[in-house]
């Protein structure tokens, strides 16, 4: 019996030894107290290999549940990954408002515009009401181009002005299954890859997130096993091209033709073989003249992509009357200074001059000098680019037609 | 086996005695490994200790003949005879907050009375207010340490 | 050597024949063992959770993950719990096939039943503590069995829950039960079960002319015993509670929202399943009732089992009472293992 005891003693010290060797194997915890939360949190005891996610967001005030919500004590994978937003990807439009919302953050006031998450909602970017309008105004599931249906359901943040305003109130979730006519059905099954709360077509060349981080986080070429923790404004064109400037769709066969050439520079990869460009439109990228309220929306509902894009050459380089619209920044709460705060290599002051659009959204990268040239500083490439005007030049435009195809009968470059 | 003269001086041990000795102190280890664990169970602290640097804005802006009381910090900035000094409001007594009075400070717990500069002047307290460590970052903003 | 205080706990000697771990299996010392373990392990669980809805998670969380140990305390507790209605079942079994139960011993019995029902409450009210997603079922289904009770239900839910839904009030309530009020309770009734087993005469055995091993072992050599199985039973435990840790789910976020793969704790799962056959009265209350019911009845409705026949297995004259329990077990294992299926499709 005492044998059997001294054994028994030697199995139970051996067990604690075995007991404080599993302890010690679990993850060490490594803690952060971010300043806007004030509650510890302890993703980094597995994840402090991850890179800070912008400058904006540094880690010390947002920490991670923040954004990506999760349990902030746990240290076991499944049970601290259980309650995070939207996957790997809190951004996705179905948790934005809770990820990156807040009325300091990106469901704030319009006045100050802080609305980021609401009218992205709004733009067609999310609805794709343009492509599903006139799919459904040509097999006849609708009686004209007004917009009826979007991929989600959705209001206008501003209601339409007026009745001679075609922006819609509110569209309706397009539905393929209650769809009569087989086109149509088809074209909800095979079409609908390349709006904000899809999933990408499978390719490198595709690659992006959907949500805020389709644009925000520039993904595209890279393999979609790796993901990327990275949020900027500094969007490339390559991003935009994950779904713009892809290929075409066939109507007949009612699919996805994707483009056939291959690209040896930047020039040959920007667009489509059919497309005619300047050398402006492929020097810089898509977000040094495209703005924020045509790409994110500006709150209203828009029946297709011609209603809600309205930068024209004219905006920059102005017609043979007039030079191009410009404001001088007066006060440090600029939404200009804030924008080129956020790409700190665009010395924007109080006091410039900067050019805005016709419905007053700053240009901010484009300064009107002090000898009152003006110059653009591409936001990706940071190139200085002298802007040359209409006015006062040879250019023989009729001062009516506008549209690009008309600056483009001179100044297309040989693709 | 029985003790004899002979074998009373050897270093042999009764075999019952040996597994006796054997499972008492393989307990006692058991049992110094179950104190020691217990030791470190309780030694957690649920909630972050309290802040403990404060920033308090340019360093310029304390000029001599300062008398500034930072009350999260619980402590009062003074520029005086010894240069721009930091003291710690807690009474050294039994740690009551010590209020401003017409010639230094009060505490209002058991009347112990320090001068402007933190000095002693009278009451159950046996020594004066704290000095804090004061120190000018990179940015030129004075930084008040009450952790040291 | 002179007895010590344990040594005078224990009979000076007890028959050998009857205290062979083929014949007690050990489980009703195991059920001791275990239960001191809960207390201790339980009040070190004390120390750092905290009773309310939003930190009842967090600081359990905590406790697993950043206290030093109290991962292994949490599943020590867990795991003692869970082996405590196993042992203290199998402790009901034995005593019911080797016809334990019969006069003089009806009351120790029932004693016995009683501290049973009383670990399946305390591991209830422990489960519904930890106020996570995993507890939806008892927290809303299973505590709405009470108010299906006719007539006194609706009170006596409201006194249970403290407040006509689940809330705050009731995380309270079933802190203070758990570490509290069923203990003291079980603490009263486990100790007289203890004492009327050795008034009763210790573990049942045939008259003295009738048993063929008359050799007797000491009150030294059993606590040395006891001693051997408690060494092996922590070094067991704590093997278990290393290894294989207690469950654990986000923190419960809205209490009243629904989920329709809502599990019972394993040890209701019988009731879960009865539960999707009929009504909630019936099958949820009426039938756990009558199993206990009958289960008490047994050593005084049925006649009893002459002396000696005692001391072993499967005495002849238990024959019923045997067939009754060994159904009834079938029972509740199939029940069991039906609701642990995966559902269907």
């Amino acid at each position: 019996m005492k044998q059997r005891i001294v054994a028994a003693s030697v199995l139970l010290v051996l067990a604690m030894l075995v007991v404080v060797w599993q302890v010690n194997r679990l993850p060490r915890p490594v803690v952060i107290t971010p300043t806007l939360t004030g509650q510890e949190e302890y993703c980094l005891s597995c994840h402090a290999d991850l890179p800070e996610i912008s400058a904006s967001h540094p880690i010390e005030s947002f920490g991670c549940v923040l954004c990506h919500g999760g349990e902030r004590l746990a240290l076991e994978a499944d049970l601290a990954h259980s309650t995070m937003r939207g996957g790997r990807n809190p951004s996705d439009l179905a948790v934005a408002e809770l990820s990156c919302g807040g009325s300091e953050c990106h469901t704030g006031s319009p006045e100050l515009h802080r609305d980021h998450v609401a009218r992205v909602q709004t733009s067609l970017q999310a609805t794709y009401a343009g492509a599903i309008t006139s799919i459904r105004y040509t097999y006849g599931a609708q009686a004209d181009l007004t917009a009826q249906k979007a991929i989600s359901a959705v209001q206008a943040l501003h209601p339409p002005e007026g009745a001679s305003d075609s922006r819609p109130r509110a569209l309706d979730a397009f539905n393929p299954a209650k769809e009569t006519h087989p086109f149509v059905q088809a074209f909800g099954e095979n079409c609908l890859t390349c709006h904000l709360q899809a999933e990408p077509l499978p390719g490198a060349a595709y690659n992006r997130l959907t949500g805020c981080a389709a644009c925000h986080t520039p993904s595209t070429g890279r393999d979609p096993e790796q993901p990327l923790h990275q949020l900027t404004t500094v969007i490339p064109y390559t991003q935009c091209n994950a779904c713009h400037n892809r290929g075409n769709y066939d109507l007949r066969q009612m699919n996805f033709v994707p483009r056939s050439d291959s690209s040896s520079d930047r020039m040959h990869d920007y667009y489509q073989p059919i497309a005619q460009f300047t050398r402006c439109e492929f020097e810089l990228d898509c977000v040094d003249c495209h703005t924020r309220q045509e790409a994110m929306g500006n709150g209203y509902l828009y029946n297709n992509q011609a209603e809600q894009q309205y930068v024209q050459c004219k905006t920059c380089h102005g017609t043979l009357d007039a030079a191009p619209l410009t404001r001088t920044i007066q006060d440090e709460t600029d939404i200009a200074l804030r924008l080129a705060y956020l790409n700190p290599d665009i010395p924007l002051q109080v006091g410039d001059t900067i050019v805005v659009t016709e419905q007053d959204e700053p240009l901010w990268n484009l300064r009107q000098l002090p000898d009152g040239s003006f110059e653009m500083i591409t936001k990706v490439t940071q190139v200085r680019y002298p802007v040359p005007l209409v006015m006062g030049s040879g250019c023989t435009q009729n001062p009516e037609q506008q549209e690009s195809n008309y600056c483009h009968a001179c100044h297309a470059v040989q693709r | 086996m029985p003790v004899t003269p002979s074998n009373a001086k050897s270093t042999t041990i009764p075999r019952r005695d040996f597994l006796t000795l054997a499972w008492k102190s393989l307990l006692a280890v058991s049992s110094a490994l179950s104190f020691a664990g217990l030791l470190r169970f309780f030694s957690h602290e649920p909630y972050p200790a309290p802040v403990t640097k404060f920033d308090l804005g340019p360093a310029d802006q304390f000029s001599p003949g300062t008398h500034a009381v930072i009350a999260e910090a619980r402590s009062v900035i003074v520029y005086g005879s010894q240069g721009l000094m930091a003291y710690s409001l807690i009474c050294p007594h039994l740690g009551c907050t010590v209020e401003s009075a017409e010639e230094g400070f009060e505490c209002p717990c058991h009347g112990s009375r320090f001068d402007a500069e933190g000095n002693l002047v009278q009451g159950p307290a046996s020594q004066g207010l704290k000095p804090l460590s004061l120190e000018v970052n990179d940015g030129g903003n004075l930084i008040l340490d009450t952790a040291a | 050597m002179r007895p010590s205080f344990f040594h005078h706990l224990h009979p000076p000697t007890i028959p050998a024949r009857q205290s062979r771990l083929r014949y007690t299996l050990g489980a009703g010392g195991y059920s001791v063992f275990l239960s001191l373990v809960l207390v201790v392990s339980g009040a070190l669980l004390m120390f750092y959770y905290i009773p309310t809805p939003e930190q009842a998670g967090p600081s359990i969380q905590m406790i697993t993950f950043l206290v030093p140990f109290g991962g292994l305390i949490r599943n020590l507790h867990y795991w003692a719990a869970q082996l405590l209605v196993v042992v203290a079942g199998i402790h009901l079994l034995r005593v019911i096939f080797t016809g334990a139960y019969t006069a003089p011993r009806r009351f120790n019995y029932l004693l016995g039943l009683i501290l049973f029902v009383l670990s399946l409450f305390l591991d209830f009210t422990g489960y519904v503590l930890r106020w996570d997603e995993g507890v939806r079922w008892a927290l809303v289904a299973g505590t709405n069995l009470v108010q299906s009770i006719p007539r006194i239900g609706p009170g006596l839910y409201r006194l249970v829950m403290g407040g006509t839904q689940p809330s705050p009030a009731t995380l309270t309530r079933f802190y203070a039960w758990h570490i509290f009020g069923l203990v003291v309770i079980m603490l009263i009734v486990g100790a007289w079960h203890i004492f009327r087993v050795r008034r009763d005469g210790g573990i049942a055995v045939p008259p003295p002319d009738q048993r063929h091993a008359p050799e007797r072992i000491s009150r030294f050599e059993l606590v040395r015993r006891e001693g051997l199985a408690t060494l092996i039973g922590i070094t067991v435990l704590l093997l278990v509670a290393a290894f294989i840790p207690a469950p654990l789910a986000a923190p419960m976020s809205d209490v009243t929202a629904q989920t329709a793969d809502a599990r019972a704790p394993w040890f209701f799962l019988w009731v879960q399943q009865l539960l999707k056959v009929g009504d909630a009265f019936w099958m949820g209350v009426f039938i756990p009732l009558a199993v206990i019911i009958i289960l008490g009845c047994l050593p005084y409705l049925l006649p009893a089992i002459p002396s000696t026949e005692l001391g072993r297995w499967f005495p002849r004259g238990g024959r019923l009472a045997q067939i009754i329990v060994a159904v009834l077990v079938v029972a509740i294992l199939g029940l069991t293992i039906l609701a642990a299926l995966p559902t269907g499709t």
